[in-house]
Order: C-alpha cells, then sequence, then structure tokens
C-alpha cells in the first residue's frame, strides 16, 4: 500500500515509523514546519517531505493520485479535515483518516465522509467511562465504512431493558446483541429468550446513529433528556 | 467571521446596508478595523468551535462568511455553518485556487484572493 501521513508530529512521526517498518507499504510524511521536516531529514530521508498537505499542488507532487490511504493526523482540525477532503475529492484516494483534536468534531467529519475518526480525548474516556457508575453506553470500535458501531452497553435497574427477554426488546433497525456478559463475569451468547438483568453488560453491533435510543433503553432516561 | 481587512470593511458595509451583523474574532484587538459606530455584535472567539458558533447565532442565520488568514480554519468553520447549522449561503475564502474549487462544488460559495489578485494585476499592467 502507499500510504500518505500528513503532520509529523509525535503522532504522525511514530505512525510512520510503525507503517515503515511493515513489509510492502510505501508511506511518505509530510510536514508544513520546515525545521521539524528538517529535523526528521536526517533520519528518515526521502519519506519526509516539506509542505502543506492540505495543498493540491503539494499532495500531487507527493504522488497523492496513486495513494491508497491519506492519515492526517495533526494538531488542527480544520487541517486533517481538509487534507481528508482534497484527497477524497480530488485525488480520489480510497480511504481518509482524521485525527480529531476536539471531539465535538467527530460528528462532523463523519457527515462529511471521512472514512474514520481517531480521537484520542474520546478514546481516553471511553476507557475510564466504563468504570463510572453512570456510564450507560460506550462506543468500542467503529466498523470501517458501514455506519455500524460496536458498543459497550450496561444495563441500569429499572431501565426499559432490564427483566425483558431479547425478542421483545424495542431494538432500532440493524441492532446486533452480540454478548451478553452477567454481573458474575460469566459471558454467553443471547438468544431471542435471553432475559436481561440489571448489571449485564452487553456487547452490541449498532447503527450510529442508534445510541441514543439504546442508552435511552438501558438507563430508563427518555431520548431527549440530558443531551 | 475574521475581522481583518476584509472581513472588517464587508461587515461595516452590511451593517450600514441595515443587516443585523454578528463579527467573530479571536483577538480582540481586530475590533479595531470596525468603526466606531459599528452597529453589529462583535464577539471575541474561535470561529472553529461550534459553541463559540452557535452563542454567535449561526443557527438561524441567513449567511456565514469565513474571511479569516487561514483556509482551512475558513473550510472548517464554513461546513460546521452548513452542515452542522444548516446555514443555507456559506462564504469561505480560499487562497489556494485548486481547494477553492473542490469546495464550491461540495457547496460552499469559494473566491480565491489569489486568482482575484493576479488577474487585476494583469488588467493593471495592459490598461492604457
Amino acid at each position: 500500500m502507499y500510504i500518505v501521513v500528513v503532520g509529523a508530529g509525535t503522532v504522525g512521526y511514530g505512525l510512520a515509523m510503525e507503517l515503515q517498518s511493515l513489509a510492502d507499504h510505501e508511506v511518505v510524511l509530510v510536514e508544513r514546519d520546515r525545521a521539524r521536516a528538517a529535523e526528521l531529514r536526517e533520519e528518515l530521508g526521502e519519506m519526509i517531505v516539506h509542505g502543506d498537505g492540505t495543498e493540491v499542488v503539494l499532495l500531487e507532487t507527493v504522488g497523492a493520485r496513486r495513494a491508497d490511504v491519506l492519515i492526517a493526523v495533526t494538531g488542527e482540525d480544520g487541517v486533517n479535515l481538509v487534507a481528508c477532503q482534497v484527497a477524497k475529492h480530488w485525488f480520489h484516494v480510497e480511504r481518509a483518516i482524521a485525527r480529531v483534536n476536539n471531539p465535538r468534531n467527530e460528528r462532523l467529519f463523519r457527515l462529511l465522509g471521512i472514512d474514520s475518526t481517531v480521537s484520542a480525548t474520546a478514546a481516553i474516556m471511553a476507557q475510564i467511562e466504563v468504570d463510572l457508575p453512570e456510564h450507560t453506553l460506550v462506543p468500542l470500535m467503529r466498523l470501517h465504512g458501514t455506519g455500524l458501531e460496536l458498543v459497550d452497553l450496561h444495563v441500569l435497574a429499572g431501565s426499559l431493558a432490564a427483566g425483558v427477554a431479547v425478542r421483545d426488546l424495542p431494538l432500532p433497525p440493524e441492532t446486533v446483541i452480540s454478548l451478553v456478559v452477567d454481573a458474575a463475569g460469566t459471558p454467553r451468547i443471547p438468544t431471542a429468550d435471553t432475559v436481561l438483568a440489571p448489571g449485564d453488560e452487553v456487547i452490541a453491533v449498532i447503527r450510529s446513529e442508534a445510541e441514543p435510543q439504546l442508552r435511552a433503553l438501558i438507563s430508563g432516561v427518555p431520548v431527549d433528556a440530558g443531551s | 467571521m475574521g475581522c481583518g481587512r476584509v472581513g472588517s470593511t464587508v461587515a461595516t458595509r452590511l451593517a450600514h446596508e441595515g443587516h443585523e451583523v454578528t463579527v467573530i474574532d479571536n483577538e480582540p484587538y481586530s475590533f479595531r478595523r470596525l468603526p466606531t459606530d459599528f452597529v453589529g455584535r462583535k464577539l471575541v472567539g474561535s470561529g472553529v468551535d461550534d459553541h463559540v458558533l452557535e452563542s454567535a447565532g449561526v443557527r438561524g442565520a441567513d449567511a456565514f462568511l469565513a474571511l479569516t488568514q487561514g483556509d482551512n480554519r475558513n473550510l472548517l468553520a464554513a461546513q460546521m455553518a452548513r452542515h452542522l447549522f444548516s446555514v443555507a449561503t456559506v462564504v469561505a475564502r480560499v487562497y489556494d485556487p485548486f481547494r477553492g474549487e473542490i469546495f464550491a462544488h461540495l457547496g460552499l460559495r469559494t473566491f480565491s484572493p489569489t486568482n482575484i489578485g493576479a488577474d487585476l494585476a494583469y488588467e493593471a499592467l495592459f490598461k492604457e
């Protein structure tokens, strides 16, 4: 694969090194800051290119047209979004991945067709949310290009879902309950007869936009409240 | 968004014509460019922050203009206005003409000072 990485900060540099160590991948790292690019030139040689990774002309010179993936990981959301959009709409790069610095921008990025977004803040929040008593739904992973995601649900006492069999749950379309882990930590693959109990941990595949509906189902808080 | 020379001039003109105008700039010193009798609202904050846009009243605005020096900042803010706040008319200044073209296809009204400047320079050269 040919991969273009925009932004040679800590994330971009580390990523490029990882990718380069894999066989059969060609990586180019684009850095806007001249001093940073010069600093990395000695170590990375031809792999580092000084320039603006959102500029059509620069991307043309690094061969974006034949890139399989463009990954934009600068500290600026504007740069990351635009680099991905230029890659997709001008160079028809198959896959564009953006780092999202402000987690609230994730929705916009997805709305605008960025294939994957990565947010350090959201990832760390997900790690600690699982341990917070009030957590109900934690997104674990997005399934590439499908609009689906893997989520962790925590069934609360008194919620609409507690004490109800899977077949009777008013689930949003295309929801698949994959695994139920009871309070004792025993995992089981649910059937239509499985009754959800308060304290159950449920791993499910859902449509991203169904998050509020599912959260309401397992927490008992109406869809519109508290958001 | 952006109270530089272009932003302040357009804002002043629009306010003068009787439009309700809010100017956003992250540097309060920029507002010195507005006339002392400017009747519009001045808001200090980042135009690429959805909360700032919300408090500027972008939701429900008829038009949004992104006129900072940064192409990418303008394009991020413009797309927020368009897609998060459903503003019908969104204008973005984009220096890079190619980038401007891409986003014109994506529903923004873009203009490139680079192209406009080059045209004017050329005209000035050959005018009698």
